[in-house]
Protein backbone atom coordinates (compact mmCIF):
# COMPACT_ATOMS: atom_id res chain seq x y z
CA UNK A 1 0.00 0.00 0.00
CA UNK A 2 2.37 2.65 1.04
CA UNK A 3 4.93 1.33 -2.04
CA UNK A 4 2.11 1.52 -4.19
CA UNK A 5 1.23 5.38 -3.16
CA UNK A 6 5.05 6.14 -3.09
CA UNK A 7 4.96 4.76 -6.65
CA UNK A 8 2.16 6.81 -7.95
CA UNK A 9 3.52 10.27 -6.42
CA UNK A 10 7.02 9.23 -7.94
CA UNK A 11 5.18 8.87 -11.35
CA UNK A 12 4.07 11.94 -11.39
CA UNK A 13 7.30 14.04 -10.18
CA UNK A 14 9.58 12.06 -11.87
CA UNK A 15 7.22 12.80 -15.71
CA UNK A 16 7.30 15.88 -14.72
CA UNK A 17 10.96 16.34 -14.42
CA UNK A 18 11.31 14.33 -17.24
CA UNK A 19 9.62 16.99 -19.53
CA UNK A 20 12.76 19.27 -18.38
CA UNK A 21 10.70 22.00 -16.90
CA UNK A 22 11.32 23.05 -13.21
CA UNK A 23 9.50 20.77 -11.14
CA UNK A 24 7.94 22.79 -8.39
CA UNK A 25 7.61 21.70 -4.87
CA UNK A 26 4.44 24.07 -4.08
CA UNK A 27 2.58 24.52 -6.51
CA UNK A 28 2.83 27.63 -9.19
CA UNK A 29 5.15 30.42 -8.65
CA UNK A 30 3.28 33.20 -6.21
CA UNK A 31 2.37 36.58 -7.64
CA UNK A 32 4.99 39.19 -8.03
CA UNK A 33 3.08 41.35 -5.24
CA UNK A 34 5.24 41.27 -1.96
CA UNK A 35 3.91 39.59 0.84
CA UNK A 36 0.67 38.75 -1.38
CA UNK A 37 -0.51 35.09 -0.81
CA UNK A 38 -2.02 33.84 -4.33
CA UNK A 39 -3.72 30.92 -4.21
CA UNK A 40 -3.36 28.09 -6.33
CA UNK A 41 -5.48 27.83 -9.25
CA UNK A 42 -6.67 25.26 -12.04
CA UNK A 43 -5.43 25.39 -15.26
CA UNK A 44 -6.89 23.11 -18.02
CA UNK A 45 -4.51 20.47 -17.22
CA UNK A 46 -4.88 20.51 -13.60
CA UNK A 47 -8.67 19.94 -14.24
CA UNK A 48 -7.86 16.80 -16.40
CA UNK A 49 -5.74 15.67 -13.50
CA UNK A 50 -8.63 16.14 -10.84
CA UNK A 51 -11.04 15.11 -13.53
CA UNK A 52 -9.22 11.48 -14.12
CA UNK A 53 -8.55 11.26 -10.38
CA UNK A 54 -12.96 11.91 -9.77
CA UNK A 55 -13.85 9.29 -12.55
CA UNK A 56 -11.29 6.67 -10.95
CA UNK A 57 -12.58 7.20 -7.65
CA UNK A 58 -16.34 6.94 -8.76
CA UNK A 59 -15.17 3.86 -11.04
CA UNK A 60 -13.68 2.36 -8.08
CA UNK A 61 -17.00 2.60 -6.08
CA UNK A 62 -19.01 1.34 -9.07
CA UNK A 63 -17.02 -2.12 -8.94
CA UNK A 64 -16.95 -2.34 -5.32
CA UNK A 65 -20.98 -2.02 -5.19
CA UNK A 66 -21.49 -4.29 -7.50
CA UNK A 67 -19.17 -6.94 -5.90
CA UNK A 68 -19.03 -6.51 -2.57
CA UNK A 69 -21.54 -8.70 -0.79
CA UNK A 70 -22.25 -7.07 2.86
CA UNK A 71 -24.58 -4.09 2.97
CA UNK A 72 -22.71 -2.14 4.69
CA UNK A 73 -19.57 -1.96 2.43
CA UNK A 74 -21.85 -1.45 -0.64
CA UNK A 75 -23.89 1.99 1.03
CA UNK A 76 -19.63 2.70 1.65
CA UNK A 77 -18.63 2.26 -1.73
CA UNK A 78 -22.04 4.81 -2.36
CA UNK A 79 -20.04 7.08 -0.25
CA UNK A 80 -17.40 6.98 -2.48
CA UNK A 81 -18.91 7.71 -5.29
CA UNK A 82 -20.46 10.86 -3.67
CA UNK A 83 -16.81 11.66 -2.78
CA UNK A 84 -15.80 11.42 -6.71
CA UNK A 85 -18.36 13.93 -7.64
CA UNK A 86 -17.56 16.17 -5.02
CA UNK A 87 -13.66 16.08 -5.70
CA UNK A 88 -15.00 16.72 -10.01
CA UNK A 89 -17.50 19.76 -8.53
CA UNK A 90 -15.13 21.19 -6.70
CA UNK A 91 -12.45 21.18 -9.08
CA UNK A 92 -14.97 22.61 -11.70
CA UNK A 93 -15.78 25.42 -9.19
CA UNK A 94 -12.09 26.36 -9.09
CA UNK A 95 -11.43 26.04 -12.38
CA UNK A 96 -14.03 28.26 -12.85
CA UNK A 97 -13.65 30.73 -10.23
CA UNK A 98 -17.02 30.42 -9.41
CA UNK A 99 -18.23 29.25 -5.88
CA UNK A 100 -21.75 27.32 -7.20
CA UNK A 101 -19.43 24.33 -7.42
CA UNK A 102 -18.90 24.27 -3.87
CA UNK A 103 -21.83 25.21 -2.37
CA UNK A 104 -23.48 22.29 -4.56
CA UNK A 105 -20.78 20.09 -2.57
CA UNK A 106 -22.33 21.10 0.41
CA UNK A 107 -25.52 19.78 -0.61
CA UNK A 108 -24.01 16.80 -1.95
CA UNK A 109 -22.63 16.61 1.73
CA UNK A 110 -26.03 16.72 3.34
CA UNK A 111 -27.32 14.33 0.59
CA UNK A 112 -24.60 11.46 1.99
CA UNK A 113 -25.60 12.43 5.69
CA UNK A 114 -29.19 11.63 4.77
CA UNK A 115 -28.24 8.48 3.08
CA UNK A 116 -26.26 7.35 5.82
CA UNK A 117 -28.79 7.81 8.41
CA UNK A 118 -31.67 5.99 6.16
CA UNK A 119 -29.48 3.50 4.67
CA UNK A 120 -27.77 2.69 8.21
CA UNK A 121 -31.02 2.59 9.57
CA UNK A 122 -32.42 -0.06 6.84
CA UNK A 123 -29.20 -2.10 7.18
CA UNK A 124 -29.77 -2.63 10.67
CA UNK A 125 -33.29 -3.54 10.04
CA UNK A 126 -32.12 -6.05 7.74
CA UNK A 127 -30.00 -7.39 10.01
CA UNK A 128 -31.83 -8.28 12.66
CA UNK A 129 -34.56 -10.14 10.66
CA UNK A 130 -32.12 -12.34 9.36
CA UNK A 131 -28.89 -11.94 11.47
CA UNK A 132 -26.61 -11.55 8.49
CA UNK A 133 -25.39 -8.49 5.93
CA UNK A 134 -25.59 -10.37 3.17
CA UNK A 135 -27.44 -8.43 0.43
CA UNK A 136 -27.93 -12.30 -1.21
CA UNK A 137 -30.55 -13.18 1.85
CA UNK A 138 -32.93 -10.75 0.21
CA UNK A 139 -32.58 -12.15 -2.89
CA UNK A 140 -36.40 -13.54 -3.07
CA UNK A 141 -37.31 -10.17 -2.66
CA UNK A 142 -38.44 -10.06 -6.49
CA UNK A 143 -40.10 -6.38 -7.63
CA UNK B 1 -9.30 20.63 -25.67
CA UNK B 2 -7.57 18.69 -28.34
CA UNK B 3 -6.62 14.98 -28.02
CA UNK B 4 -3.37 15.26 -24.90
CA UNK B 5 -3.12 11.55 -24.10
CA UNK B 6 -2.34 8.87 -26.91
CA UNK B 7 -4.96 6.44 -26.70
CA UNK B 8 -2.91 3.64 -26.42
CA UNK B 9 -1.33 5.16 -23.45
CA UNK B 10 -4.90 5.81 -21.74
CA UNK B 11 -6.29 2.52 -22.54
CA UNK B 12 -3.17 0.19 -21.82
CA UNK B 13 -3.08 2.05 -18.40
CA UNK B 14 -6.47 1.53 -17.71
CA UNK B 15 -6.42 -2.38 -18.71
CA UNK B 16 -3.28 -3.23 -16.11
CA UNK B 17 -5.66 -0.84 -13.98
CA UNK B 18 -8.43 -3.47 -14.42
CA UNK B 19 -6.55 -6.19 -13.93
CA UNK B 20 -5.03 -4.73 -10.81
CA UNK B 21 -8.25 -3.95 -9.38
CA UNK B 22 -9.34 -7.40 -10.75
CA UNK B 23 -6.98 -9.35 -8.42
CA UNK B 24 -7.17 -7.23 -5.77
CA UNK B 25 -10.63 -8.18 -4.78
CA UNK B 26 -11.37 -10.67 -2.40
CA UNK B 27 -11.87 -14.63 -3.54
CA UNK B 28 -11.72 -17.95 -2.40
CA UNK B 29 -8.27 -19.81 -1.97
CA UNK B 30 -5.11 -17.88 -2.89
CA UNK B 31 -5.87 -14.18 -2.29
CA UNK B 32 -2.72 -12.14 -4.13
CA UNK B 33 -4.03 -8.63 -2.91
CA UNK B 34 -0.79 -6.86 -2.56
CA UNK B 35 0.10 -7.41 -6.09
CA UNK B 36 -3.36 -6.91 -7.81
CA UNK B 37 -2.76 -3.26 -5.69
CA UNK B 38 0.88 -2.72 -7.04
CA UNK B 39 -0.62 -3.25 -10.66
CA UNK B 40 -3.56 -1.02 -10.19
CA UNK B 41 -1.29 1.52 -8.75
CA UNK B 42 0.78 1.15 -11.86
CA UNK B 43 -2.00 1.28 -14.04
CA UNK B 44 -3.33 4.79 -12.84
CA UNK B 45 -0.02 5.76 -11.71
CA UNK B 46 1.09 5.41 -15.61
CA UNK B 47 -2.35 8.36 -16.61
CA UNK B 48 -1.45 10.31 -13.99
CA UNK B 49 2.12 10.47 -15.01
CA UNK B 50 1.22 11.42 -18.68
CA UNK B 51 -0.77 14.24 -17.30
CA UNK B 52 1.58 15.10 -15.41
CA UNK B 53 4.16 15.55 -17.56
CA UNK B 54 2.20 17.17 -20.17
CA UNK B 55 1.15 19.77 -17.38
CA UNK B 56 4.78 20.39 -16.96
CA UNK B 57 4.72 20.89 -20.51
CA UNK B 58 2.73 23.19 -20.77
CA UNK B 59 4.28 25.28 -17.99
CA UNK B 60 1.38 24.29 -15.49
CA UNK B 61 2.60 21.81 -13.11
CA UNK B 62 1.15 21.02 -10.00
CA UNK B 63 2.16 20.61 -6.75
CA UNK B 64 3.67 17.78 -5.79
CA UNK B 65 1.46 16.90 -3.31
CA UNK B 66 -1.26 16.28 -5.29
CA UNK B 67 0.14 13.36 -6.57
CA UNK B 68 0.48 12.04 -3.18
CA UNK B 69 -2.71 12.78 -1.77
CA UNK B 70 -4.13 11.34 -4.83
CA UNK B 71 -2.35 8.30 -4.95
CA UNK B 72 -3.47 7.98 -0.64
CA UNK B 73 -7.28 8.64 -2.54
CA UNK B 74 -7.18 6.17 -4.90
CA UNK B 75 -5.58 3.20 -3.04
CA UNK B 76 -7.40 3.73 0.37
CA UNK B 77 -10.16 3.57 -1.73
CA UNK B 78 -9.31 0.54 -3.39
CA UNK B 79 -8.48 -0.96 -0.11
CA UNK B 80 -12.21 -0.08 1.00
CA UNK B 81 -13.80 -2.12 -1.84
CA UNK B 82 -10.89 -4.85 -1.30
CA UNK B 83 -10.70 -5.63 2.45
CA UNK B 84 -12.42 -8.29 3.59
CA UNK B 85 -12.83 -6.92 6.95
CA UNK B 86 -15.66 -4.54 7.19
CA UNK B 87 -13.96 -1.97 10.02
CA UNK B 88 -10.87 -1.57 8.13
CA UNK B 89 -13.24 -0.81 5.00
CA UNK B 90 -14.63 2.33 6.98
CA UNK B 91 -11.00 3.53 8.17
CA UNK B 92 -9.98 3.18 4.84
CA UNK B 93 -12.41 5.43 3.52
CA UNK B 94 -11.37 7.95 6.36
CA UNK B 95 -8.34 8.06 4.78
CA UNK B 96 -9.66 8.37 1.39
CA UNK B 97 -11.67 11.48 2.95
CA UNK B 98 -8.42 12.85 4.87
CA UNK B 99 -6.42 12.74 1.62
CA UNK B 100 -9.44 14.13 0.03
CA UNK B 101 -9.67 17.03 1.66
CA UNK B 102 -6.12 17.72 0.81
CA UNK B 103 -6.92 17.92 -2.48
CA UNK B 104 -9.44 20.16 -1.80
CA UNK B 105 -6.99 22.55 0.38
CA UNK B 106 -4.82 22.23 -2.72
CA UNK B 107 -6.83 24.16 -4.82
CA UNK B 108 -7.68 26.61 -2.03
CA UNK B 109 -10.76 25.49 -1.14
CA UNK B 110 -10.34 25.72 2.19
CA UNK B 111 -13.96 25.97 3.66
CA UNK B 112 -14.82 22.20 2.22
CA UNK B 113 -12.02 20.92 2.83
CA UNK B 114 -12.49 21.16 7.02
CA UNK B 115 -16.65 20.67 6.36
CA UNK B 116 -15.52 17.36 4.47
CA UNK B 117 -13.12 16.58 7.36
CA UNK B 118 -15.69 17.44 9.81
CA UNK B 119 -19.02 15.85 8.49
CA UNK B 120 -17.50 12.97 6.98
CA UNK B 121 -14.64 11.65 8.79
CA UNK B 122 -16.21 13.28 12.08
CA UNK B 123 -20.40 12.26 11.78
CA UNK B 124 -20.63 10.03 8.95
CA UNK B 125 -18.14 7.53 9.51
CA UNK B 126 -18.31 6.89 12.72
CA UNK B 127 -22.12 6.21 12.42
CA UNK B 128 -20.83 3.28 9.88
CA UNK B 129 -18.52 2.17 12.17
CA UNK B 130 -21.40 1.90 14.99
CA UNK B 131 -23.27 -0.08 12.65
CA UNK B 132 -20.37 -1.78 11.42
CA UNK B 133 -19.98 -3.10 15.36
CA UNK B 134 -23.58 -3.05 15.83
CA UNK B 135 -24.26 -5.90 12.58
CA UNK B 136 -21.52 -8.20 13.30
CA UNK B 137 -21.78 -11.34 15.25
CA UNK B 138 -19.30 -11.65 17.92
CA UNK B 139 -16.95 -14.56 16.88
CA UNK B 140 -17.13 -17.28 18.97
CA UNK B 141 -14.64 -19.84 20.59
CA UNK B 142 -13.60 -21.73 17.81
CA UNK B 143 -13.63 -19.62 14.70
CA UNK B 144 -12.22 -16.25 16.19
CA UNK B 145 -10.46 -15.33 12.63
CA UNK B 146 -12.96 -16.41 10.03
CA UNK B 147 -14.47 -13.98 8.14
CA UNK B 148 -17.91 -14.28 7.52
CA UNK B 149 -18.33 -15.93 3.97
CA UNK B 150 -19.97 -12.19 2.53
CA UNK B 151 -16.93 -10.77 3.34
CA UNK B 152 -14.49 -13.49 2.54
CA UNK B 153 -14.88 -13.02 -1.55
CA UNK B 154 -16.71 -10.63 -4.04
CA UNK B 155 -19.70 -11.70 -6.10
CA UNK B 156 -18.82 -11.64 -10.04
CA UNK B 157 -15.39 -9.93 -9.61
CA UNK B 158 -14.94 -9.87 -13.95
CA UNK B 159 -17.91 -8.73 -14.13
CA UNK B 160 -17.72 -5.77 -12.03
CA UNK B 161 -14.17 -5.17 -12.79
CA UNK B 162 -15.29 -4.87 -16.72
CA UNK B 163 -18.22 -2.74 -15.92
CA UNK B 164 -16.30 -0.54 -14.36
CA UNK B 165 -13.34 0.13 -16.44
CA UNK B 166 -15.12 0.65 -19.37
CA UNK B 167 -16.91 3.20 -17.90
CA UNK B 168 -14.05 4.73 -16.80
CA UNK B 169 -12.42 4.74 -20.69
CA UNK B 170 -15.79 5.87 -21.88
CA UNK B 171 -15.21 8.78 -18.83
CA UNK B 172 -11.83 9.57 -19.54
CA UNK B 173 -11.88 9.01 -23.50
CA UNK B 174 -12.02 12.06 -24.20
CA UNK B 175 -8.01 12.77 -22.99
CA UNK B 176 -8.01 10.60 -26.24
CA UNK B 177 -10.50 11.76 -28.62
CA UNK B 178 -11.00 15.64 -27.33
CA UNK B 179 -13.81 17.80 -26.51
CA UNK B 180 -14.11 22.13 -27.71
CA UNK B 181 -11.60 23.58 -25.77
CA UNK B 182 -12.49 25.43 -22.39
CA UNK B 183 -10.40 28.86 -21.85
CA UNK B 184 -9.90 29.08 -18.04
CA UNK B 185 -10.57 32.24 -16.50
CA UNK B 186 -7.66 34.10 -15.48
CA UNK B 187 -3.99 33.50 -16.05
CA UNK B 188 -3.03 30.44 -15.44
CA UNK B 189 0.34 29.89 -13.62
CA UNK B 190 -0.16 33.10 -12.05
CA UNK B 191 -2.28 31.43 -9.84
CA UNK B 192 -5.99 32.03 -9.86
CA UNK B 193 -7.74 34.15 -7.31
CA UNK B 194 -11.50 34.58 -6.10
CA UNK B 195 -13.23 36.44 -7.97
CA UNK B 196 -12.49 40.21 -7.22
CA UNK B 197 -16.47 41.17 -8.25
CA UNK B 198 -17.46 39.70 -5.27
CA UNK B 199 -16.39 42.63 -2.94
CA UNK B 200 -19.25 44.59 -4.96
CA UNK B 201 -21.17 42.75 -2.34
CA UNK B 202 -19.14 43.12 0.66
CA UNK B 203 -18.55 46.34 1.33
CA UNK B 204 -17.74 45.97 4.63
CA UNK B 205 -14.95 43.94 3.65
CA UNK B 206 -12.93 46.76 1.85
CA UNK B 207 -14.11 49.59 4.66
CA UNK B 208 -12.26 47.06 7.69
CA UNK B 209 -9.49 46.33 5.05
CA UNK B 210 -8.69 50.00 4.84
CA UNK B 211 -9.09 50.91 8.29
CA UNK B 212 -6.59 48.67 8.85
CA UNK B 213 -4.14 50.57 6.73
CA UNK B 214 -4.66 54.18 8.20
CA UNK B 215 -6.12 55.62 5.10
CA UNK B 216 -9.61 54.98 5.82
CA UNK B 217 -10.03 58.33 7.37
CA UNK B 218 -9.94 59.89 3.82
CA UNK B 219 -13.49 59.06 3.49
CA UNK B 220 -14.67 60.28 6.96
CA UNK B 221 -12.75 63.20 7.48
CA UNK B 222 -12.31 64.76 4.01
CA UNK B 223 -10.79 68.44 3.70
CA UNK B 224 -9.67 69.15 0.29
CA UNK B 225 -12.12 68.32 -2.59
CA UNK B 226 -9.22 68.22 -5.36
CA UNK B 227 -7.90 64.55 -6.48
CA UNK B 228 -5.49 64.04 -9.02
CA UNK B 229 -4.56 60.79 -10.70
CA UNK B 230 -0.99 59.74 -9.56
CA UNK B 231 0.48 58.12 -12.52
CA UNK B 232 -1.40 59.82 -15.32
CA UNK B 233 -4.36 57.95 -17.04
CA UNK B 234 -4.79 54.72 -15.77
CA UNK B 235 -7.14 52.27 -18.15
CA UNK B 236 -10.46 51.00 -16.25
CA UNK B 237 -10.33 47.04 -16.52
CA UNK B 238 -14.16 46.40 -15.51
CA UNK B 239 -13.52 42.87 -15.93
CA UNK B 240 -11.36 42.47 -12.74
CA UNK B 241 -13.81 43.90 -10.50
CA UNK B 242 -14.21 47.22 -9.65
CA UNK B 243 -14.97 48.65 -6.49
CA UNK B 244 -16.66 52.41 -6.22
CA UNK B 245 -16.04 54.43 -3.04
CA UNK B 246 -16.63 57.83 -2.84
CA UNK B 247 -14.30 60.87 -1.17
CA UNK B 248 -16.68 63.22 -0.37
CA UNK B 249 -16.29 66.94 -1.19
CA UNK B 250 -13.05 67.94 -0.21
CA UNK B 251 -11.64 64.63 0.40
CA UNK B 252 -7.33 64.72 1.48
CA UNK B 253 -5.61 64.81 -1.59
CA UNK B 254 -2.16 63.62 0.75
CA UNK B 255 -4.29 60.65 1.87
CA UNK B 256 -5.44 59.96 -1.16
CA UNK B 257 -2.20 59.93 -2.75
CA UNK B 258 -0.52 57.51 -0.06
CA UNK B 259 -3.15 54.65 -0.62
CA UNK B 260 -2.43 55.16 -4.29
CA UNK B 261 0.80 54.36 -3.77
CA UNK B 262 0.96 52.04 -1.14
CA UNK B 263 -1.33 49.49 -2.88
CA UNK B 264 -0.11 50.56 -6.54
CA UNK B 265 1.63 47.58 -7.01
CA UNK B 266 -1.23 45.04 -5.82
CA UNK B 267 -3.79 45.23 -8.74
CA UNK B 268 -5.84 43.45 -7.10
CA UNK B 269 -8.96 45.31 -7.94
CA UNK B 270 -9.32 48.75 -8.66
CA UNK B 271 -10.80 51.10 -6.34
CA UNK B 272 -11.12 54.32 -7.47
CA UNK B 273 -11.74 57.28 -5.46
CA UNK B 274 -13.67 59.81 -6.94
CA UNK B 275 -14.84 63.00 -6.15
CA UNK B 276 -18.73 63.76 -7.37
CA UNK B 277 -18.68 60.82 -9.77
CA UNK B 278 -21.18 60.32 -12.41
CA UNK B 279 -23.64 57.24 -12.83
CA UNK B 280 -24.02 55.84 -9.75
CA UNK B 281 -22.16 55.59 -6.33
CA UNK B 282 -18.90 56.89 -7.49
CA UNK B 283 -18.98 55.11 -10.88
CA UNK B 284 -16.69 56.77 -13.61
CA UNK B 285 -17.20 55.72 -17.58
CA UNK B 286 -14.98 53.36 -17.97
CA UNK B 287 -11.60 54.88 -19.18
CA UNK B 288 -12.49 58.78 -18.50
CA UNK B 289 -9.38 59.16 -16.06
CA UNK B 290 -8.18 62.62 -16.06
CA UNK B 291 -6.56 65.13 -13.56
CA UNK B 292 -8.81 65.96 -10.99
CA UNK B 293 -10.41 63.07 -11.48
CA UNK B 294 -10.84 59.57 -9.60
CA UNK B 295 -7.59 58.26 -8.56
CA UNK B 296 -7.03 54.30 -9.29
CA UNK B 297 -5.51 52.67 -6.48
CA UNK B 298 -5.46 48.99 -6.23
CA UNK B 299 -6.55 47.50 -3.19
CA UNK B 300 -4.34 46.05 -0.44
CA UNK B 301 -4.16 41.99 -0.79
CA UNK B 302 -5.61 41.37 2.76
CA UNK B 303 -8.97 43.07 1.22
CA UNK B 304 -9.61 40.24 -0.84
CA UNK B 305 -12.32 37.75 -0.54
CA UNK B 306 -11.26 34.75 0.67
CA UNK B 307 -12.71 31.18 -0.12
CA UNK B 308 -14.88 31.50 2.94
CA UNK B 309 -16.58 34.42 1.68
CA UNK B 310 -17.60 32.99 -1.61
CA UNK B 311 -18.78 30.48 -0.49
CA UNK B 312 -20.75 32.02 2.51
CA UNK B 313 -22.07 34.68 -0.40
CA UNK B 314 -22.70 32.47 -2.95
CA UNK B 315 -24.61 29.69 -0.18
CA UNK B 316 -27.03 31.82 1.49
CA UNK B 317 -27.57 34.53 -1.50
CA UNK B 318 -27.44 32.53 -4.52
CA UNK B 319 -29.47 29.09 -3.35
CA UNK B 320 -31.19 29.97 -0.22
CA UNK B 321 -34.00 28.09 -0.92
CA UNK B 322 -31.58 24.75 -1.66
CA UNK B 323 -30.15 25.46 1.63
CA UNK B 324 -34.06 25.33 3.29
CA UNK B 325 -34.75 22.27 0.63
CA UNK B 326 -31.17 20.32 2.26
CA UNK B 327 -32.21 21.29 5.83
CA UNK B 328 -35.67 19.89 5.52
CA UNK B 329 -34.14 16.80 4.01
CA UNK B 330 -31.70 16.48 6.69
CA UNK B 331 -34.65 16.68 9.16
CA UNK B 332 -36.82 13.89 7.23
CA UNK B 333 -33.83 11.59 7.24
CA UNK B 334 -33.87 11.79 10.66
CA UNK B 335 -37.30 11.25 11.33
CA UNK B 336 -36.99 8.19 8.88
CA UNK B 337 -34.24 7.16 10.61
CA UNK B 338 -36.00 7.05 14.09
CA UNK B 339 -39.11 5.32 12.91
CA UNK B 340 -37.22 2.61 11.00
CA UNK B 341 -34.55 1.62 14.11
CA UNK B 342 -37.55 2.36 16.41
CA UNK B 343 -38.65 -1.06 14.98
CA UNK B 344 -38.81 -3.48 17.74
CA UNK B 345 -37.41 -6.99 17.55
CA UNK B 346 -38.63 -9.95 19.21
CA UNK B 347 -37.66 -11.13 22.59
CA UNK B 348 -36.82 -14.60 23.51
CA UNK B 349 -38.26 -15.80 26.47
CA UNK B 350 -35.12 -15.44 28.22
CA UNK B 351 -34.85 -12.38 27.66
CA UNK B 352 -38.37 -11.41 28.59
CA UNK B 353 -37.72 -12.89 31.96
CA UNK B 354 -34.61 -10.94 32.06
CA UNK B 355 -36.45 -8.21 31.21
CA UNK B 356 -38.90 -8.56 33.95
CA UNK B 357 -36.51 -9.31 36.63
CA UNK B 358 -35.02 -5.84 35.72
CA UNK B 359 -38.44 -4.25 35.85
CA UNK B 360 -39.09 -5.20 39.13
CA UNK B 361 -35.95 -4.38 40.31
CA UNK B 362 -36.43 -1.18 39.27
CA UNK B 363 -33.26 -0.44 37.51
CA UNK B 364 -33.15 1.70 34.51
CA UNK B 365 -31.16 -1.08 32.55
CA UNK B 366 -33.55 -2.87 31.35
CA UNK B 367 -32.80 -4.96 28.95
CA UNK B 368 -32.33 -3.96 25.23
CA UNK B 369 -35.78 -2.64 24.73
CA UNK B 370 -35.62 0.08 27.79
CA UNK B 371 -34.03 2.73 25.21
CA UNK B 372 -36.22 2.66 22.72
CA UNK B 373 -39.09 2.61 24.98
CA UNK B 374 -38.18 5.57 26.37
CA UNK B 375 -37.47 7.38 22.91
CA UNK B 376 -40.48 6.95 22.72
CA UNK B 377 -42.34 8.04 25.59
CA UNK B 378 -40.32 11.14 24.96
CA UNK B 379 -41.39 11.80 21.45
CA UNK B 380 -45.33 11.50 21.97
CA UNK B 381 -48.10 8.97 23.05
CA UNK B 382 -49.17 8.14 19.28
CA UNK B 383 -45.90 6.93 18.44
CA UNK B 384 -45.85 4.15 21.57
CA UNK B 385 -47.29 0.52 20.33
CA UNK B 386 -50.33 -0.02 21.77
CA UNK B 387 -49.78 -3.72 22.65
CA UNK B 388 -47.01 -2.94 24.97
CA UNK B 389 -48.62 -1.47 27.87
CA UNK B 390 -46.01 -1.55 30.91
CA UNK B 391 -42.24 -1.91 29.65
CA UNK B 392 -41.53 1.77 29.70
CA UNK B 393 -42.33 2.56 33.50
CA UNK B 394 -38.49 1.47 34.31
CA UNK B 395 -37.62 3.88 32.56
CA UNK B 396 -39.16 6.31 34.70
CA UNK B 397 -37.46 7.12 37.34
CA UNK B 398 -38.19 5.57 40.55
CA UNK B 399 -36.62 5.92 44.27
CA UNK B 400 -35.63 2.65 43.94
CA UNK B 401 -33.60 3.23 41.05
CA UNK B 402 -31.89 6.19 42.53
CA UNK B 403 -31.25 4.12 45.20
CA UNK B 404 -29.86 1.24 42.85
CA UNK B 405 -27.33 4.60 41.31
CA UNK B 406 -26.59 5.52 45.16
CA UNK B 407 -25.61 1.53 45.74
CA UNK B 408 -23.36 1.70 42.79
Amino acid sequence: MTTACAAISLAGWAAQAASGAPASVLGPEPGAAIGAVVEPGLGPIGLYHYLFLAASLFVIGVIGFISRRNMIIMFLCTEIMFQAAAIALIAFSRFHLNHDGEVFVIFVLTIAAAEAALALALVVLLFRRKESLDSAEWAQLKG
Amino acid sequence: MNAIIDPIVLYVGLAVGALGVLIALPRRGVNPQLIGIVLAAAGFGAVIGVLAYLGAQAGESLSVFFYVFAAIALLSALRVVTHQRPVYSALYFILTILASSALYLLVGSEFMAFALIIIYAGAILITYLFVIMLATQAPTEQDVGIMSPYDAYAREPVAATATGFVLLAVLTGMFATGVPRVAATGDAGAGLREDPALLVHLPGRVIRGLEGRDVFSVFEKPERGELVDGEGPVELDLERGVVGLMLREGGDELLARRLAEETRDVRFAELFIGVGGEGGPGLPPAGVVAAGGPVLVGLPEDVAPTNLDGVGWTLVAGHPVTLEVAGVILLMALLGAVVLARKQIELGEDEKEAAARLASHGGTFGGPSSGPDAFAASVGPNTAPPGEPARSTPAEGTPSSSLEDRRE
